[in-house]
């Protein structure tokens, strides 16, 4: 299967009377795209706005983080299942807009978190103080249930980076990238000396605020199946999940995971990168058995020699994370883990809440728990008022001169479990 | 697994009162660690756990409410069981007590987080 990823770079970001793209310029009608928010009767109203890197602007809470993206040619649309309508995505000509983000902002919940800070100390912790955000902020209809206030949400965000999406339609990509793969026979005959090694990516899959879709389907009905990586550049895999912002996997992380990313970088050299394989995390132990011993029997299936396992969230995914590693491990397949740790404010308690002799290869997003400053910032998208009752606050969360004292849990994408983030020992 | 095989405890009132009338719930007025001692204390009497005592990113001690699926019928000391509830219970110790200071609302709101991953639990256990 053969991907052309042609990237678009976004300078800035505009509102206009006319939504175009010129000269690396995104140019946004607030009434088009207000419209386009509205389609859903659930949304009351939408306000958009935008955020610069360097900006003295904090936008909290936000729910997801969006890189706008069309399909130029070949098989279905972004957002399969979602948007677009079911179909194997993954071949063909992507277009994305790079350098900038739609991030979708509303208080589903009271204690509900995520932080992005365009400057300061907590923009070095979040990679997306470094996009350009088109940030909509959404109101609900009045009496509206959580679980449909959310939905609204984040269908709301992937219609607004289609809508954009749409923009780049006829332009010419600054730069393309392209990404192929092997059937199972054409890889083993392409490749016969190099490693067999696979991605596992264990999704989200608990309930509300919790939960991760693939093509459109709830992951935590999902068996453990096999993607073609380049399925996920074009949407096949979405968030619904936002609560301990610093280690869940926004949609735009989905896009452009650095695992998948990272491996067609050694495709053909170092590794034969054989495929993504996709299970869940729900909170149901039998469900971790059938998920665990499928994985593993996946593995071995495809006569794998190594795989890289990596976990969204913490505490019931640890359980999962190291069944899946015990399992593949004994099915004579390497594992490498990726996670982050929850080692107390100090750094001296144990980082997971599961372990096994078989986990001896960890790669660490770094410890949730560690305290940060955030200043206080001159304006703020969305709203400050739950801010001492978000995970990782604290009674001492807002001090006196207005700056938050909170765990580097709050900053979305900080202690991410994929590398999309900026902490980093190298 | 039909409603007779498994046993619902919990310290959250919206579960008691959507389940008691037709599954087996124990509900105690309890923290949430002392909610995971009392899954422990069953487990050392045979129960199996069920579901995952750590469900949910909202942390221990965030959110006050925890319910927790497990067996109503007993047997040898599950050893599996036993190591995830002492290992919940370790990694419950690391996060501060911030459970009293929320308004009526976000605590119903943090309720109803318990409840969806509760109810996903049941979704599993009632499949059998």
């Amino acid at each position: 299967m053969r991907l052309e990823m042609g990237h678009i770079y976004i300078k800035d970001i505009q509102f206009a009377s006319e939504s175009k793209i010129e000269d690396g310029i995104l140019y946004v009608s607030e009434e088009a795209v207000k419209a386009v928010a509205l389609e859903d009767e659930k949304i009351k109203s939408a306000s958009f706005d935008i955020a610069r890197p360097g900006e003295s602007v904090r936008i909290t809470p936000v729910k997801d983080v969006i890189e706008p993206r069309v399909k130029v040619e070949g098989r279905g649309g972004i957002f399969p299942g979602v948007i677009a309508k079911v179909d194997t995505v993954g071949e063909g000509k992507t277009y994305a807009l790079k350098g900038m983000a739609v991030v979708t902002a509303g208080k589903i919940v009271g204690f509900q978190e995520g932080i992005i800070d365009m400057t300061g100390p907590g923009a070095d912790y979040t990679p997306f103080s470094k996009t350009l955000n088109l940030v909509m902020v959404c109101e609900p209809v009045d009496d509206i249930k959580q679980h449909d206030y959310e939905k609204a949400v984040r269908f709301a965000g992937f219609r607004v980076a289609a809508y954009i999406g749409e923009l780049a339609r006829n332009l010419t990509p600054d730069e393309t990238k392209v990404y192929e793969t092997c059937t199972i026979k054409e890889g083993m005959e392409k490749y016969p000396d190099l490693p067999r090694v696979a991605y596992v990516q264990m999704l989200q899959s608990q309930g509300l605020l919790h939960d991760t879709y693939v093509y459109g389907v709830d992951a935590k009905k999902i068996v453990p199946t096999i993607l073609n990586p380049t399925e996920i550049m074009d949407g096949a895999i979405v968030s619904g999940n936002c609560v301990s912002a610093c280690d869940k996997n926004p949609t735009y992380v989905h896009l452009n995971n650095p695992v998948v990313h990272d491996m067609f970088e050694q495709h053909g050299k170092t590794i034969n990168f054989v495929c993504q394989i996709i299970t869940n995390e729900n909170v149901y132990l039998a469900d971790k058995m059938r998920s665990s011993d499928w994985t593993a029997k996946i593995c071995k299936m495809l006569d794998l020699d190594g795989v890289i396992v990596s976990q969204e969230g913490f505490g019931n995914p640890d359980t999962d994370l190291i069944m899946n590693c015990k399992k593949i491990e004994a099915e004579g397949v390497k594992t490498v883990i990726i996670t982050d740790e929850y080692a107390g404010r100090d750094g001296k308690s144990q980082s997971l809440a599961d372990a096994d002799a078989a986990a001896d290869a960890v790669v660490t997003g770094g410890n949730a728990n560690q305290v940060i400053i955030l200043p206080k910032l001159d304006k703020v998208i969305g709203t400050l008022d739950y801010v001492t009752k978000i995970a990782g606050a604290s009674e001492e969360t807002l001090r006196a001169d207005g700056s938050l004292e909170v765990e580097l849990q709050v900053l979305t994408g900080a202690t991410n479990e994929t590398g999309f983030n900026k902490l980093s020992a190298r | 697994m039909g409603q007779k095989n498994y046993i619902v405890i919990t310290n959250n009132p919206l579960v008691s009162e959507k389940l008691h009338e037709t599954h087996g719930v124990v509900y105690k007025e309890a923290s949430y660690e002392e909610l995971l001692t009392e899954v422990r204390d069953r487990i050392h009497e045979g129960h199996t756990l069920l579901t995952h005592p750590l469900s949910g990113s909202v942390k221990p001690n965030e959110t006050p409410y925890k319910s927790v699926l497990i067996s109503s019928g007993k047997g040898e000391i599950d050893e599996r069981s036993l190591s995830i509830i002492e290992n919940a219970i370790q990694a419950c110790r690391k996060f501060e007590d911030k459970t009293g200071r929320y308004s009526a609302r976000v605590l119903k709101d943090f309720q109803l987080i318990d409840w969806t991953l509760l109810e996903s639990g049941l979704a599993s256990a009632d499949a059998w």
